[in-house]
């Protein structure tokens, strides 16, 4: 099922810069509907609150890991099918098989093009 | 250091000439002072580097505080060519729907094919623009990069100053030739130095070591 381009997407990281630019390729890309977190733990409380389709997030961030907010999202009944894609500048093999394990939906390595983006959306509504 | 060590056991604790002639204990004790002797030594010659030590010390705040900036300029720069792709990309948006209504217009009017083909130029061209803005606001992910790495320089260089900083607490005393109470002080700064190991260091308790030491 293609990404539905009306559903809420939250964009997780602790640089401004970078929530402001995977916002801006969401938007080009179709997304309207896009909410921002500094980090894991506010991100887990927005998701808590209201309805996502989808969760950008950033690896390392201060307060909660990236990699943490994801095996929370799967640990909770409500959450756990939100679809997650990972992006970071770690691009050690180690971290791809830790975020896999926790159950990542894809994964991005920075810096990355909209033409990523897009192709990681495509695989995981496909 | 070697040559220390070499100069304090070239100088024998006692005139006896045998050592097998001694009780055990003797020895080990002969041995302890030789030892001692040898620390005596290196702590003095090591207090001397107290000076350049402390005054690196004091200028690793400044250190800091650049990266810092640095830091907040790049990321202030990145939001402000932001700013103006952002500008640029809604006024695309705007053009293209106009572009839109115009070539609806010209197509009802039954305009000539040349105009309707100028009009589709200027679309296309638009949106190959739209796609160099997005490519300039991806690339703006640098800033994030260097965030990170200035990060890390600062975690590192905290690191060091906190290293220097207990060289200053042990050393101090001992180029002053310190009475007890200060050789208290430093060893209770020695432990406040160990409970902020783990986290950024309190400036103020810098400030206060250096000034016990005598650096303003």
């Amino acid at each position: 099922m293609p990404a539905d381009p009306n559903m809420k997407i939250l964009v997780v990281d602790d640089m401004s810069t970078m929530r402001r630019i995977v916002k801006n390729i969401l938007k080009q890309l179709g997304f309207n509907n896009l909410e921002e977190a500094e980090n894991g733990q506010e991100a887990l409380t927005k998701l808590k609150a209201d309805t996502y389709g989808f969760v950008v997030s950033d690896w390392n961030m201060p307060v909660m890991m990236g990699i943490d907010m994801l095996r929370a999202i799967r640990a909770d009944e409500s959450l756990k099918k939100i679809p997650v894609l990972m992006v970071t500048a770690e691009a050690q093999k180690e971290n791809l098989m830790e975020a896999v394990q926790a159950g990542v939906s894809n994964y991005v390595v920075k810096p990355f093009t909209a033409e990523t983006m897009q192709d990681k959306i495509n695989k995981i509504f496909k | 250091m070697a040559q220390q060590r070499a100069a304090a056991q070239s100088q024998p604790a006692t005139d006896e000439p045998e050592q097998e002639e001694k009780a055990p204990d003797t020895k080990l004790y002969e041995e302890l002072g030789e030892l001692a002797r040898f620390i005596d030594t290196t702590m003095k010659t090591l207090s001397e580097f107290s000076t350049p030590v402390s005054t690196s010390t004091e200028q690793l705040p400044q250190a800091l505080s650049h990266l810092t900036n640095l830091k907040t300029m790049t990321e202030q720069g990145t939001h402000r060519v932001m700013l103006e792709v952002e500008a640029i990309q809604d006024n695309h948006l705007k053009l293209s729907g106009m572009i839109k209504e115009l070539t609806l217009a010209l197509q009802k009017t039954q305009a000539a094919p040349a105009l309707l083909q100028q009009m589709q130029a200027i679309s296309d061209t638009i949106g190959a623009d739209d796609k160099r803005l997005l490519d300039i606001m991806t690339a703006l992910s640098f800033q994030d990069l260097v965030a990170q790495s200035l990060n890390k320089l600062v975690t590192i260089l905290q690191e060091v100053e906190h290293k220097l900083l207990q060289l200053v607490v042990v050393f101090g005393p001992y180029q002053k030739q310190a009475a007890k109470q200060e050789q208290d002080k430093a060893s209770q700064m020695l432990k406040q130095l160990e409970a902020t190991k783990n986290t950024s260091m309190d400036q103020d308790l810098a400030d206060e070591i250096l000034k016990q030491f005598g650096f303003n």
